[in-house]
């Protein structure tokens, strides 16, 4: 809401008409303007993740009593043992981590094949085959929910690990075959026609010179879908009951105690342990993963 | 195209990906058209009831429209944080000289996080008992007269579950934006600003242009995803108090979940593809009309 109120002056500023007078001086004034402005949606942006942080480490007491806004008067760590005792974090981490890895083998590999038979084999329907999946990008996840829950029972895949990577791997697929295809056009035909000439099949050629050529387009196709997999809450809600294969969100929610009852300061600890594999994975990697973010766009 | 490839070496790299594809997404859409003319709860006998969903749909539920209303307004807001303020944020950082790549990376730290875990954050913000952020912030600047629990008013609820949605991705629209803007040549905007264009006529008449096909790419996202948010309202109100914050996909949910009334869950699902559908329609039949007039 602060971004909108906010808005106002930039465009007020931008509208001003030029000054002769001022000319030098005006866009110091606007730099100086948006500085400001950027700082303060930055903060927007970051600082109820800090206190989110701070009030892990808060004592009970302090929390329901203090201003919010206030710095803790002392740090605790009682909150992360409350959050470990109540929860099978480390569970959850492990089961997140498996349907993460599980899902994104799949897309990858699959999404791989599928832009090779497209974009380099290539045969009479593949304009068609393109546009199929563009559907699954444009069509929301929920659609599948009922289809799903009813096949999976019929099937006994509800409560497994693979009720939730199927789902997941096949609604990103369409995104990973398009980054997967884009790249691929732009591995020169030669390339391929010289393999050809010493006797390569499709196969060989896949495994020789597209697999390892597409080892960045794999990095932001990972990096891309993690972070909707791992945090993945609707799937999991809709086909997942037994607490050994909770992932993470849904092990967050057993927070909520009887009738609503929330131990809030151990629930944030337990937040805080959960976003802290993913942070670390975006804080080192954030270059590529911004790259990855920008093409998956653009190109998609 | 390969000189000796074969059919079977088509298929056999095809075949795999489009099982999966078929299995968790293409089917599931024919099964859920298939459902909505059926009536059944799980358990009894499937019971075809012809168009009767529909017409129970369109004409004799009122949760279904005040739900299709509060999906919009939730999507507008949605869009007016993530668009509006990614193109000011994008702009602006255009004419930062040092820390860009820092502020992108801040900018964007919201969106690696679990909705579960932004439900959490935002209900302590909202709260009135003990004073959560928001409230505090109104109390110091003098607007004590608006602190409220703005999850229990029915007339703040909506808004107060959509903007977290909004706050969640504007980071994400942001940097696509940002590296779109990067892209306008440069000779471009240093020959208006000779001809002495203003920033505003300068944005207006060249850059927006130049970053109009990754805007409309943009707004196609931003607006599947709104018509698609479920898990940010579903967390913090599950569609309460009353309705006043249900969306469609919420009030499916329940539908097929709750009341395990599968058909009639079906039929808002299918109106959910088709909203989705028209929208994309919508924008690019508006978007690229302007492009050529």
């Amino acid at each position: 809401m602060i971004t909108q109120a906010a808005a106002p002056p930039t465009a007020t500023a931008a509208v001003t008409p030029p000054q002769p007078g001022r000319k030098r001086r005006r866009p110091d004034l606007f730099r100086t303007l948006s500085r400001v402005l950027i700082m303060l949606i930055v903060i927007v942006q970051v600082y109820p993740l800090a206190w989110l942080f701070v009030t892990s480490l808060r004592s009970e007491h302090d929390f329901a009593t203090g201003d919010p806004f206030a710095l803790p008067g002392s740090l605790t760590w009682d909150n992360y043992a409350r959050a470990f005792e109540t929860g099978d974090l480390g569970r959850n981490i492990l089961n997140s981590l498996t349907v993460t890895m599980g899902a994104n083998v799949l897309i990858v590999l699959l999404g791989m094949m599928a832009a090779y038979a497209i974009q380099v084999l290539g045969f009479r329907f593949s304009r068609l085959v393109r546009g199929l999946f563009l559907v699954g990008i444009i069509v929301p996840v929920q659609i599948a929910l009922v289809p799903l829950f009813i096949d999976y029972s019929a099937v006994n895949l509800l409560d497994t690990y693979q009720s939730m990577i199927i789902p997941l791997a096949g609604f990103s697929l369409p995104m990973s075959v398009y980054l997967f295809s884009s790249f691929y056009e732009y591995i020169p035909n030669e390339t391929y026609e010289a393999a050809s000439l010493d006797g390569a099949g499709p196969y060989r050629i896949f495994g020789l010179i597209t697999l390892p050529l597409s080892l960045n387009t794999v990095v932001t196709v990972v990096l891309v879908n993690s972070i909707f997999i791992w945090n993945d809450f609707i799937f999991a809600n809709t086909f997942i009951l037994s607490e050994e294969l909770k992932t993470i969100p849904l092990g967050l929610q057993n927070y909520i105690g009887a009738m609503g009852k929330v131990d809030w300061t151990a629930t944030f600890a337990a937040v805080c342990v959960t976003i802290t594999p993913l942070l670390l994975v975006f804080l080192v990697l954030n270059k590529a993963m911004i790259q990855g973010l920008e093409s998956g766009a653009t190109k998609g | 195209m390969l000189p000796n490839r074969s059919r079977t070496s088509v298929l056999v790299f095809l075949l795999p990906p489009l099982l999966l594809y078929g299995a968790a997404v293409l089917f599931p859409i024919l099964q859920s058209l298939f459902l909505s003319f059926f009536s059944w709860n799980g358990i009894s006998d499937m019971e075809f009831v012809g168009l009767d969903n529909y017409v129970r749909m369109f004409f004799a539920d009122d949760i279904f429209w005040r739900a299709f209303l509060n999906a919009l307004i939730y999507l507008a807001i949605c869009l007016v944080l993530q668009l509006g303020g990614a193109l000011v944020v994008a702009s602006l950082l255009t004419s930062l000289r040092r820390g860009r790549e820092l502020i992108k990376t801040l900018y964007l730290l919201p969106a690696v996080i679990s909705t579960v875990a932004i439900a959490f954050l935002f209900v302590r913000i909202y709260s009135l008992e003990p004073v959560g952020l928001l409230n505090q912030l109104f109390q110091w600047v003098g607007l004590g007269a608006l602190e409220r629990p703005w999850l229990s008013d029915v007339n703040t609820v909506l808004a107060a579950v959509s903007a977290p949605e909004g706050w969640r991705f504007t980071g994400l629209y942001m940097l696509i934006i940002y590296a779109a803007l990067l892209a306008v040549p440069k000779e471009l905007e240093e020959a208006a600003v000779l001809d002495g264009a203003s920033r505003w006529t300068l944005f207006t008449r060249i850059r927006f242009p130049y970053i109009r096909p990754v805007w409309i790419t943009t707004t196609i996202m931003a607006t599947t995803y709104g018509l698609r948010g479920f898990d940010i309202p579903y967390l913090m109100t599950n569609g309460g108090p009353g309705q006043s914050s249900e969306l469609l996909t919420t009030y499916m949910y329940k539908t097929a979940f709750t009341s395990t009334d599968f058909g009639y869950a079906s039929t808002i699902s299918v109106f959910i593809v088709i909203e989705c559908l028209v929208a994309v329609g919508l924008i690019l039949f508006l978007l690229k009309r302007k492009a050529d007039s």
